[in-house]
Order: C-alpha cells, then structure tokens, then sequence
C-alpha cells in the first residue's frame, strides 16, 4: 500500500552533521526542546527528564484505497 | 397475426403476490412464446410504448418512472450509473506530516472518499491516467501511448500533466485559542472553545490549478468539495495535517470513491385491486393494512346502493379505495386477514420502473441519468462496430 512509488533519498552518512540541533517535544509540557551532541536530556521548561523525538519530515506516499 | 387482447396483455405484465408464493415473474413476451404473436423486437414499437415520468427532481435526488422497456435496459442504466459514470477523486497522496490519531493509511482512504466537484466541461476535458504495471515502474513513463478506455481522442498516459492530474493540499495545525489554556484549567472542556482548528473539514482541501486548468477550473468551476462538512480528523494542539494529494479520473468499477451517485436504484410499480368491495369497519382495517396513503376511503354513493349486491343498504357506508399505489410498500399484510380473501390481489406492473438517483454532490440527478444514457448508448456503437469488423474479417 505504501512507499512503492516513491524513492526516498538516500544520504551518505559520513555527511550526517551531529553538531545541527534537533527537536524534541517534552513529555510534560509539551514544548520544543532543541539539543545538541552531547546536552543533557531534560526540558529547559520544566525539567522533564522525558523527550520524545518528532515525527520524521520526509515524505510518504499513500493510495487513496 | 394472433392481437391479444387488453386485458390479457395486462395479465401479463403483472407479477402476481399471492399470500405465500410470487407467481409470474419473467417476462414472456419473446418470439415463439405465445403461437401466432408476433413479439420480434422492433424500434419503432419501443419507441412508442416507452414514456418517462418525473415525480421529482431536486438537485441532487430525482425520482422518475421509466414505463414500457424490459428489466434488463432498466438494470442496465442502474448499473452504469453506478460503476461507469466517470468522476475525478484524489488517488495519490504524499503525506508530509500527520501527527493526528488518525493512522497515515486511513487518512489517505478517507481523503479519497470525499467526493470533489468541479466545472463538468472540465471533467469532460481530462484525461484518464494508465496506471503503470508493477514492471514498468520503474522505466521512465511513456508519452501518449496505450488504447482508448472512452473514445478514440483520449489517450491515455501514465505520464501526470495538468490534463489528467488535478493537484490539492492541506495544511492545517491545531494551535490553542487565545485564553484557552486558562478556561481548560477552570474545567472547560469545549474543543470549540479550547482550540483552534480541532476538527479537519473537508473544505480545508485546496485546488491548485496547473497549465490548461486555469481555463477550465477556475470561478465557480473550480475544483472544491462537493460537501465542505465533511469531518476528516479530529486534532488536539501540536498536531497537524499536512499534504498534497494527485486527483484522477476514474470510474466507479475500478473504486467506489469515483462512483457519483449515493444510490441509484428502482423498485416496480406495485398494483393493487380491489376485485369486491370492501365496506364500513373492514374497510378501516384494510386501509389499516397499507402504508399511510395507499387507500382512500369514500361513502357508497345512492346509485351504488340501488345496483344490490354486496352494496344492498350500505348507503354512506365508507368503502375503500385504492389511492395512490405507487406507496405501497407490497408488504401482503392484508391478505393474512381472513375477511379480505378473495377480495383483494396484489402485484407488481412488469414494466413500469420507479427510478431513484441520489447524487453525491458532483453532478445533478437527472443530468447523471442522461449520461448513463449516453454511455449505453456508446457502448451499443462500439459493439456494432465489432460485429461489422467480424463479418468482414
């Protein structure tokens, strides 16, 4: 059903850059939390030691079936 | 040449609902059937025996009679209204975020299903897309080529262009409203209230018009939900909705997304005679039996009373009538009544069709009927072409 027509990009992984932050939404509070390498894991708000990454942007193609 | 005569020609044309049995229920009137009767097919004759009657015909439901033709010309229009009516519905989607409950893949069949409506001149215009075969997708699409599914000037191409592919989007995000935060801590617990966009409608699918389209699809013609209520997700805030999504055009009996009417259906005309006449209390009860309408009651009239008979001092006396049939729902509830055996038979007008076309929203009613017309009748050509092709070859 899904993902037959469509070829995701493929990325190298030496270029992967682990200095770019990442998002992730609290567990508590449910705000943007924004880490780098090596930051500790607990929301600037309200120090919630629970992030949960956000859903991944690249694109999925469906069937409307 | 033997003429049958009124009444039997009558006979004929009903199906008979006896208590426990349904009795004379094909059509008869083929060659050979009855000596010395001439039923070869003739257009002229249907011609003349055909009539259609409008009961009526909103927008988008229309109820008509289709009076004189065979069950299977009937089924026949049913049929194509149902599976062969072409229609545009979105068939690609290429989700880019959906952090809703609702799961990617149900999204996706619930967008397809909402019906869209658009210039029908437009319609007309666009072209059907080739589905590609498993093997070929992975060759580059080929321009203009494959048959015809509908007229030799279509062609068909699996290549997407703005004569086959109509592009929309959706974009949509709950957020919190202004104070909502505060009323849900004070125990509000309204979405309306609390949050903005919290339902997905169908009218947050846009049209965006490509190439030629902007000729056809534009103003009223454009390309929008036929019904914009329609609810598609529900959303809490954080989350949202965001896509683009390739309509085509496509044809009921490939997926019933594309079928453009809600029901198409028809029922025979039910016939009811009353062979005795039914007088006073059992009167009440007999019209009793019928849905509301179906018998009329009426007072025995003085030249009735003076004919005797079962009529004999029943003056002013109410006796029941038959009012409107087509009502009737031919439920026989009023031959498991003793008093009313032998007095009443029941049935069902062979050739008279009450046709009912419910649009969902694309096309008017009687508009869609007149199409299924045409395609019967392309279908016809196509066939005759054929069978020319076959006594040359």
């Amino acid at each position: 059903m899904s993902g037959q027509g469509y070829a995701p990009p493929t990325r190298d992984l030496s270029t992967l850059n682990y200095e770019k932050p990442v998002t992730y939404s609290c567990g508590d509070c449910a705000s943007k939390v924004q880490l780098k390498r090596g930051d500790p894991i607990r929301c600037l708000q309200c120090g919630h030691r629970v992030l949960y990454k956000e859903r991944t942007t690249r694109m999925v193609q469906f069937e409307a079936r | 040449m033997v003429q049958p005569t009124e009444a039997e020609l009558q006979r004929r044309k009903l199906v008979r609902y006896n208590v426990d049995t349904v009795t004379n229920v094909s059509n008869t009137e083929y060659p050979h059937f009855y000596p010395g009767e001439d039923h070869s097919w003739d257009v002229e004759k249907f011609r003349n025996s055909l009539r259609v009657q409008f009961h009526s015909s909103a927008q988008f439901e229309s109820s008509f009679s289709l009076i004189g033709l065979d069950a299977s010309i009937a089924n026949a229009f049913r049929r194509i209204l149902i599976a062969e009516v072409p229609t545009v519905a979105i068939e690609t989607i290429y989700m880019a975020k959906n952090t809703s409950l609702i799961q990617d893949e149900v999204l996706a069949a619930r967008f397809g299903l909402v019906p869209l409506q658009g210039s029908h001149e437009g319609i007309h215009w666009m072209r059907w897309v080739k589905k590609p075969k498993e093997d070929e997708k992975l060759k580059e699409p080929e321009e203009g080529k494959g048959g015809s599914k509908d007229g030799e000037n279509q062609q068909e191409t699996s290549a997407l262009t703005d004569y086959n592919t109509a592009t929309f989007s959706i974009n949509v995000e709950c957020t919190w409203r202004e104070g909502g935060k505060e009323r849900f801590q004070h125990g509000e617990s309204d979405p309306e209230k609390l949050y903005e966009h919290s339902n997905v409608y169908a009218r947050d699918i846009t049209f965006t018009p490509a190439g030629r389209q902007y000729e056809y699809f534009t103003g009223d013609g454009a390309f929008k939900p036929a019904n914009p209520d329609i609810l598609l997700a529900k959303l809490r805030p954080g989350q949202a909705i965001v896509a683009t999504m390739h309509a085509h055009k496509g044809i009921g009996a490939d997926h019933a997304k594309f079928s453009p009417v809600a029901t198409a259906s028809y029922r025979l005309m039910p016939s009811i005679e009353i062979l005795s006449p039914i007088i006073g209390a059992d009167a009440k009860k007999f019209a009793r039996c019928f849905p509301r309408g179906v018998i009329g009651l009426r007072p025995v009239t003085a030249e009735e009373a003076a004919q005797g008979g079962p009529y004999e001092g029943q003056e002013g006396q109410s006796m029941a009538y038959v009012a409107d049939a087509m009502r009737d729902t031919v439920s026989r509830e009023c031959l498991r009544h003793e008093e009313f055996k032998n007095k009443v038979r029941l049935g069902r007008v062979r050739d008279h069709f009450i046709c009912s076309v419910e649009s969902v929203g694309q096309f008017e009613s009687d508009e869609l009927f007149v199409e299924s017309v045409k395609l019967l009748k392309a279908k016809c050509v196509r066939m005759k072409r054929a069978m020319a092709r076959m006594a040359t070859d």
